[in-house]
């Protein structure tokens, strides 16, 4: 099966050079066979790579150790959600992972746009064929994930180190990718205007979309990857600029560049060389991130090794992406000519440009910070690095400088903004920021730099709210509904506009979150049991220590007590785990009591179980929590903005208005109560579980549930509290007697009344009504809503508009109008 | 050339030279010196007092700490050189016997002092493609 992979692999190398190459001829010459011919092997490499991603998956999941890729990431003892995470665990797999995921964003992007933009279509294949070439090339010759062992045959594997096996090594890697393979999709959309000389602003409205949406995936991968190094790996802060990290940050930046100014390309017709090449730089910065962690040239914490070919392969394609790319703008400068100049600098146009410079500026400085080491032995010999107190000194400002930006620039206008027009804009947000800044200073809060931050964030916040209230209460006053409503009709009026707004007052609490950080403290010390430690608010009393086993690893586990201010807040349970197998790299389990004041961070650094001493480290990082609290209303914000245009409309047209607001309210309300009600899970301290000593004990142990009533049912095998303990006893004792399981599960029925002591209903009889119910409703619901929204929508006929009778063109004319009737909005 | 394109190219360059001047002014200040062990052990003296990243392996069974605190004692080595270190806090989850090591900090006469939250244990796992007949061990 390792050798079906490898020809798949170099098979989609060989149909993907044909797509491109049919692709170039049909769009030259003109050639709709040639097109629909490119397109189709296109398809074909997709379907070619999705294949070839099953076949690894599968063998990871029966394990098939002649490949060396999985006899290293994966053994028999690895749980199946591991095995099927270890795909992208090491280099040659997150390659092929790479490609299938440009193959599919490719096809579905080709697939949509095949009428909308004939002309761009055949370059878009042939630029996204020519990047999976370089990736497939790169597995053929060098890191080709099927390879097999040559004189041996193990039959085990290695493993994944278990510092590795956590939730976030399962969604941190899949979120960024797809954030750095989508935006390939924009550049190549770019690389087809230009070379098709269509430099219309079509080619980015059709990818604007994409461009949010790999920007969306950034940043949940960045935010994940933040909370990965916070909950798990135990130094207490969650971004280090390390170069991995500054990898995934680079595209980010200017991505969010390219967001703001093709706003000015599409009302002013300005910025149109500035937006191709920014699109350009970040299609080459997401290539030169996967260069950075794969070729050994920067040093890390995470571990490369040194690999001169493919660095060398790498730099090769970058070298030629460049060339090419800023060759085909520099050939269509005359296309790419302004329509308007910058009016004045008091405009919105000038405060996107401003916002340009410093992320383009932060691009190039993190960027130019990160590759010092790499260049400083180049030029001088000697390998100078800089740490994170550097990059945290320079960010602080340029961020400030972003988040009173982010302010300004809605509030200006168009071309020219007023003395008047600034009072007006101005007044209230000055106003909060200035309050702010006065009470700052009153509380004894340094000015620079979380002080500042207060005030500005107060300066943003009250301009976002100002631009809510007053384009709600013009709605209300023009149409005569309540503001409610109208403020549900922004939305669907201009859902880009105030989904913006969102994500950038996700954006302000980011930066209260970050301004916390400036108050951060923490203690390191020695503590016999009794003893306590005082970081105000908190008071943490050291208990003891308790060492464990739950058959895959032993836990040493240290009791501590938390007091704030006289009231206890109950106990924290940080622990050292030693994995079987891996006894030598245990792995910290943090301790963590989140709140939205502060975090209380416990790390048991060290201990020693004779005398029970124990190092602890306690942190506290106020406003911590408000930086992930921000980053999911950015996502609720691109949700939004991304919506399409039917969404509202059919909301809104066809259900009378209030209900439209109405429904939205308790939809969110309801979510709210959902949330809730996931009750807070306390980690608990980990007593002495029975391990199953059969597979029958094992099974009993997941369908019954434990009946304590505060684990929330629990599988006995899952629950740790005494009632759980008292119930693998008794099944233990049932099993060694020799009953069979219906006996058990009879005797357990009979014990605790009724069947609500099994995890799942017995499945005979009337109980299988049970299971078919849920799904019967659904299934029933979902129906009737599709019916019911069908006969609506269908239901009056409105005739659409008449086309405005047409005018002889006029470009000049034609382009004058079209800026004038943008600038009514 | 127009007077806008020489007054954009003259504004770049007075930013970006006074841009560059506070980089360099700051990066002197900040900078650290990346070492192997063997480079900086053939000529110690040189490097006392320097701001330095010292890469190396730790030596077996040299790890000790004192009863009830956080301070430890430990070598490091490289090519057969070894430079003895000490370090007071928490130290990651990697670091013992054998592991690939990151200390910032200074040299002096009595070693190398390691600054707080100075050691950095390499990821277990090395995100590269195995080299034929190579086992996945660090070179000792």
């Amino acid at each position: 099966m390792a050798n079906l992979g490898t020809f798949t692999i170099l098979a989609a190398f060989v149909i993907a050079s044909g797509a491109f190459a049919a692709s170039i001829a049909g769009a030259r010459r003109g050639q709709r066979s040639l097109i629909e011919g490119g397109i189709g092997l296109f398809h074909v490499v997709t379907a070619l790579m999705l294949v070839a991603s099953s076949m690894i998956v599968y063998a990871f999941v029966v394990g098939d150790y002649r490949i060396k890729y999985v006899q290293h990431y994966s053994d028999e003892a690895q749980p199946l959600f591991y095995k099927l995470t270890s795909y992208w665990g090491g280099l040659d797999g997150s390659i092929m992972f790479w490609v299938t995921l440009l193959a599919a964003f490719g096809s579905v992007a080709v697939y949509l746009n095949r009428e909308r933009q004939r002309l761009l279509i055949p370059w878009v294949v042939a630029v996204i064929a020519v990047v999976e070439m370089f990736f497939l090339f790169l597995m053929v010759v060098h890191n080709n994930p099927f390879e097999t062992f040559l004189t041996v045959t193990p039959t085990k594997g290695q493993g994944l180190n278990p510092l590795l096996q956590n939730y976030y090594m399962a969604i941190h890697p899949p979120m960024l990718y797809l954030g750095f393979v989508g935006m390939t999709i924009p550049y190549a959309f770019g690389m087809a205007a230009l070379a098709s000389g269509q430099l219309d602003d079509s080619w980015f409205r059709a990818v604007r979309g994409w461009t949010m949406m790999a920007w969306l995936f950034l940043t949940i991968g960045l935010t994940l990857g933040a909370l990965w190094a916070y909950e798990e790996l135990g130094w207490g802060g969650y971004w280090g600029w390390d170069p991995v990290e500054n990898a995934g940050l680079l595209p980010w930046f200017t991505g969010t560049a390219f967001l703001h100014s093709v706003m000015v390309q599409e009302r002013r017709g300005m910025l149109k060389v500035w937006n191709i090449s920014l699109i350009i730089v970040t299609f080459f910065l997401t290539i030169f991130g996967t260069f950075m962690t794969r070729s050994g040239v920067v040093q890390s914490v995470h571990a490369f090794g040194e690999d001169r070919a493919l660095a060398w392969m790498f730099t090769a394609f970058m070298v030629v992406t460049l060339t090419v790319s800023f060759g085909l703008v520099i050939y269509r400068l005359p296309l790419l000519r302004a329509r308007n100049e910058l009016d004045s600098w008091v405009s919105r146009e000038a405060s996107f440009l401003v916002n340009n410079w410093v992320l383009l500026f932060s691009a190039f400085f993190v960027l130019f910070v990160t590759m010092f080491p790499t260049l400083s032995e180049a030029i001088r010999g000697e390998r100078l690095t800089v740490g994170a107190p550097f990059f945290n000194k320079w960010m602080a400002p340029v961020g400030l400088i972003l988040l009173f930006l982010t302010g300004v620039g809605p509030l200006l206008a168009w071309r020219k903004s007023t003395l008047i027009n600034l009072r007006q804009q101005f007044l209230w947000p000055g106003l909060a920021g200035l309050i702010t800044g006065a009470a700052v200073v009153a509380f004894g809060i340094p000015l620079w730099a979380a002080g500042l931050c207060f005030a500005l964030c107060a300066f943003v916040a009250t301009t976002i709210i100002q631009e809510f209230v007053r384009g709600a209460r013009v709605r209300s006053r023009a149409t005569g509904i309540d503001l409610f409503t109208a403020l549900v009709g922004l939305f669907a009026r201009s859902r880009r506009r105030y989904g913006g707004y969102v994500i950038h007052l996700g954006i302000v609490l980011v930066f209260l979150g970050f301004a916390g950080a400036a108050f951060s403290r923490q203690e390191e010390v020695s503590l016999k049991p009794g003893q306590q430690v005082l970081l105000r608010p908190y008071t943490v009393r050291y208990d003891g220590l308790r060492v464990s086993d739950d058959g895959q690893k032993q836990m040493v586990t240290g009791y501590l007590d938390v007091t704030r201010d006289g009231k206890s807040l109950g106990g924290m349970y940080p622990a050292r785990w030693f994995y079987r197998n891996h006894e030598q790299e245990p792995t910290t389990e943090v301790a963590l009591r989140r709140g939205p004041a502060d975090d209380l961070y416990l790390v048991l650094a060290q201990y020693d179980v004779s005398t029970q001493t124990a190092e602890l480290k306690v942190i506290i990082n106020p406003l911590v929590n408000w930086i992930w609290f921000g980053v999911s209303i950015m996502l609720i914000g691109t949700f939004i903005a991304l919506l399409p245009e039917r969404t509202f409309s059919f909301a809104t047209s066809r259900v009378p208005a209030g209900a439209v607001t109405t429904s939205l309210l308790v939809l969110v309300l309801l979510s709210g109560g959902v949330a809730e009600l996931r009750a807070d899970h306390v980690t608990s301290a980990q007593t002495v579980v029975i391990p199953p000593k059969s597979p029958l004990e094992k099974d009993l142990q997941t369908a019954i549930i434990c009946m304590c009533g505060t684990c929330g049912r629990k599988r006995v095998g899952e629950c740790t509290c005494d009632t759980a303990v008292k119930m693998q006893t008794e099944i233990a004792k049932l099993v060694a007697a020799g009953k069979t399981r219906d006996e058990i599960i009879q005797q357990f029925i009979a014990e605790y009344g009724s069947q609500e002591v099994l995890s799942e209903p017995i499945n005979t009889g009337f109980n299988r009504l049970a299971w078919l119910l849920p799904y019967g409703t659904g299934l029933a619901g979902v129906l009737m809503l599709g019916f019911v929204a069908v006969r609506w929508s269908r239901r009056s006929h409105v005739e659409p508009l008449s086309e405005t009778p047409s005018v002889p063109a006029n470009p000049a004319l034609q382009d004058q109008l079209e800026d004038e009737l943008k600038d009514l909005e | 050339m127009s007077k806008k394109a020489v007054r954009v190219l003259l504004s770049t360059f007075v930013i970006g030279g006074a841009l560059t001047m506070l980089l360099y002014t700051t990066v002197s200040e900040g900078a650290q010196y990346y070492k192997h062990v063997d480079e900086v052990s053939s000529n110690p003296q040189a490097w006392y007092g320097k701001k330095l990243q010292l890469h190396g392996y730790v030596v077996d069974k040299s790890i000790k700490r004192r009863p009830d605190s956080l301070d430890y004692q430990f070598d490091i080595q490289n090519n057969g050189k070894v430079i003895k270190a000490s370090y007071t806090g928490v130290v990651p989850d990697t670091f013992k016997d054998g592991s690939e090591v990151v200390l910032k900090g200074h040299l002096d006469a009595s070693g190398f002092a390691v600054e707080p939250d100075g050691v950095l244990a390499k990821c277990p796992s090395k995100y590269v493609a195995d080299k034929p007949g190579q086992a996945s061990q660090p070179t000792q």
